[in-house]
């Protein structure tokens, strides 16, 4: 079994009109077993800006705390916030730094940049290959669940309440084709002026 | 005499002084002045900038004076600027280390305890000057609430009601000793601290460019009822005009009753 | 084969540890103590490599210790844990890793609170209502689903966890003839139970 499907979890971004929504579940399991029903992999790194970490869970919370780091280092000393191009490069550099030991974690990256307010989506492979596509990124154990769902009921130029329903099928329908993933899912709809946070049910099995 | 001790920071004199020590306090003797009062519901620094010019640009700058360390804690310093980078960014440094280490925010005393083992190892081993800096340090931790905190190029540092270092800082010392009350609040440590300053510095009339305050407080967390949230505010310009204007008035009517005072003595008498 | 099993209610924490010492296939002890005491409300209890699990338990208590002197006050059960965990994920990737799961059971006097933390051998922190390492967890997971609830009494508690270790010594292969239990709460960490609480698990599955 792979190592970044030891603790399951699942990951998902997409773009809308002026805003951007990512989702992920919340199981936490070793391997077959579920362990916990409130686990965290979407965090926030400034007003609407947020990174999701899917992969192995102890990387996830390696992988966040310091970032966290890095990011408070930033603003302290540049006296801004960090932009998603900003985080993106960060987050790419640091993956890269342990090219040769990596951290088994795929981030994603989504926010709206704090003074143009364009939406922006960033995925990325264990050792920090940045993908910048124009509509949504899956990151997980049920990345190819994810993908089918999300190229069948995505479209461009969604509104928020529209894109919050979007993301909320693919996600709970790819984690219920996948044993790993799932125990409900948090989603959260960046607008430029509020986040919302939602709590999703799937299947609780 | 001196010269043959005072070479090298690692040296005492036959005194038992250092002298490079002594020299690096004398040299925030002559830096803007800080001022920090602890207030029961928050804390008020203020920083004296010397060099206010025009055609500085300073947009860029959370401000010139004062820098924030991480969330719960703030410092002004007094002292050669290039060295006070050096050590803010080593602060921020020790509190994002501790934050990293144990997923809580730095209690101040730690904070300010680790940066004075550096400043200490600078006045000891060989080849280096000590830092000439002093720093006022205002914070918020949940062992002891608000706290003011002092340190100086020696390494010493101590925990303060209320403060004062550079320029003239001894007259303010004397002063906040008289006027400093047990239980004062926030807003009357702000009058207070524009009635000492207007009192200290050398200038005849307080400017509100020349000056830099910021307080730091309590509130409940917007997102999650229940936690609290520290909050650190620099004043607006307008802001210290108004509180100079407010002294000022103060002041004379203050100096008014007086006059009326002495006018009405020797009728009675 | 070790188990370790710990429940969070209200005001105090359960954690049981069986009290088998093994190597390979011969059991070279039967009263091993598999508890730390980090603190006055901090307990830790570790199973995993033999020698990895006194050292690096030690480690931690030692260097928790060292906090409260250096501070006059301690480290609260979150940051005690966030400690343990960053050590072992840096010795995770370093050349000698440490190979212990832990689970952290302590009581927060700051806030009134208590908590559970489950760590692996990878250094994933988890804070749960209940867990368990080990084979144990495959047989008391569903139990402790079924008849948790937050506001148990301390002898509601115990029963919960008798429950779980019967079901062990039933089911499982491994012979786990005793567990050890504790309890962290406001007053700090005890034996908890009848007979300084070593649970004689044959006999509760025998009767059950």
């Amino acid at each position: 079994m792979s190592i970044m499907a030891y603790n399951g979890g699942a990951v998902v971004a997409m773009k809308g009109k002026d805003c951007v929504a990512i989702a992920a579940d919340r199981r936490f399991g070793v391997q077959l077993q579920t362990i916990g029903f409130d686990a965290e992999r979407i965090f926030r790194v400034s007003d609407s800006l947020f990174v999701g970490i899917p992969g192995l869970a102890t990387d996830t919370q390696t992988v966040h705390e310091r970032l966290r780091f890095r990011t408070n280092m930033y603003e302290l000393r540049e006296n801004r916030k960090v932009t998603p191009k900003v985080l993106s490069s960060m987050v790419s550099n640091f993956l890269y730094e342990h090219r040769f030991g990596p951290y088994f974690v795929e981030p994603v990256v989504a926010g709206l940049d704090p003074k143009t307010h364009v939406p922006y989506l960033c995925a990325f492979d264990l050792i920090g290959c940045p993908n910048e596509p124009e509509d949504f990124v899956v990151s997980g154990t049920c990345e190819e669940q994810l993908y089918g769902m999300c190229e069948s009921l995505w479209k461009p130029d969604l509104s928020p309440e529209d894109l919050f329903e979007t993301i909320s099928q693919a996600l709970v329908n790819a984690c219920d084709r996948d044993a790993i993933s799932g125990w409900g899912a948090k989603v959260y709809i960046i607008e430029k002026d509020k986040v919302t946070v939602k709590s999703v049910r799937t299947r609780m099995d | 005499m001196a010269r043959r001790y005072d070479t090298r920071t690692t040296i005492f004199s036959p005194e038992g002084r250092l002298y490079q020590v002594e020299y690096a306090m004398e040299a925030i003797g002559h830096a803007g002045t800080c001022l920090g009062i602890l207030a029961e519901d928050g804390i008020i620094l203020a920083a004296e900038k010397k060099n206010t010019n025009v055609l500085l640009d300073d947009e860029n700058f959370f401000s010139d004076k004062i820098y924030k360390l991480y969330d719960d804690m703030v410092c002004s310093v007094a002292g050669i600027t290039s060295d006070a980078n050096v050590l803010t960014n080593e602060l921020r440094l020790i509190a994002q280390r501790y934050f990293l280490q144990y997923g809580e925010p730095m209690p101040c005393e730690q904070l300010v305890a680790w940066l004075c083992d550096i400043k200490q190892a600078y006045t000891q081993y060989g080849g280096k000057r000590p830092f000439g800096v002093s720093i006022l340090y205002m914070g918020w931790d949940k062992h002891y609430g608000f706290q003011l905190y002092q340190s100086d190029p020696s390494g010493n540092y101590g925990g303060w009601k209320a403060t004062c270092i550079g320029n003239n800082s001894n007259a303010a010392i004397s002063m906040l000793k008289q006027e400093y009350k047990e239980s004062l609040k926030l807003d009357e440590a702000k009058a207070l601290v524009i009635k000492i300053l207007s009192k200290t510095l050398d200038t005849t009339k307080l400017s509100p460019e020349k000056l830099e305050i910021a307080t730091l407080t309590r509130k409940e967390d917007a997102l999650i009822p229940g936690v609290g949230k520290t909050v650190v505010t620099v004043l607006e310009q307008s802001e210290v005009i108004k509180l100079i204007e407010a002294h000022e008035k103060l002041e004379k009517e203050e100096e008014a009753r007086k006059k009326k005072e002495a006018e009405a003595k020797p009728s009675t008498s | 084969m070790e188990c370790l099993i710990g429940i969070r209610f209200k005001d105090y924490v359960l954690l049981a540890a069986d009290r088998i010492d093994a190597r390979s296939i011969v059991v070279m002890k039967h009263d091993e103590e598999k508890f730390v005491s980090l603190s006055d409300n901090l307990l830790m209890a570790v199973t995993g490599e033999a020698g990895d699990t006194a050292q690096f338990s030690e480690y931690i208590a030692k260097n928790v210790q060292l906090y409260k002197m250096r501070n006059d006050y301690e480290l609260s059960p979150t940051a005690a844990a966030h400690f343990t965990r960053r050590n072992l994920a840096e010795y995770l990737r370093s050349r000698s890793p440490y190979q212990c799961n832990l689970l952290l059971a302590g009581y927060d006097k700051g806030t009134n609170t208590s908590h559970l933390f489950y760590m692996d051998y990878l250094a994933t922190l988890v804070e749960l209502p209940y867990c368990a390492h080990g084979y144990g967890g495959y047989f008391t997971l569903s139990t402790m689903d079924a008849y948790y609830k937050e506001d148990l009494t301390p002898e509601e508690g115990l029963a919960l966890l008798k429950k779980c270790i019967a079901e062990i010594s039933k089911r499982l292969i491994v012979n786990l003839p005793t567990f050890q239990v504790k309890i962290v709460d406001k007053d700090g960490i005890r034996n908890f139970g009848e007979n300084d609480g070593i649970v004689e698990a044959r006999k509760l599955a025998n009767s059950s």
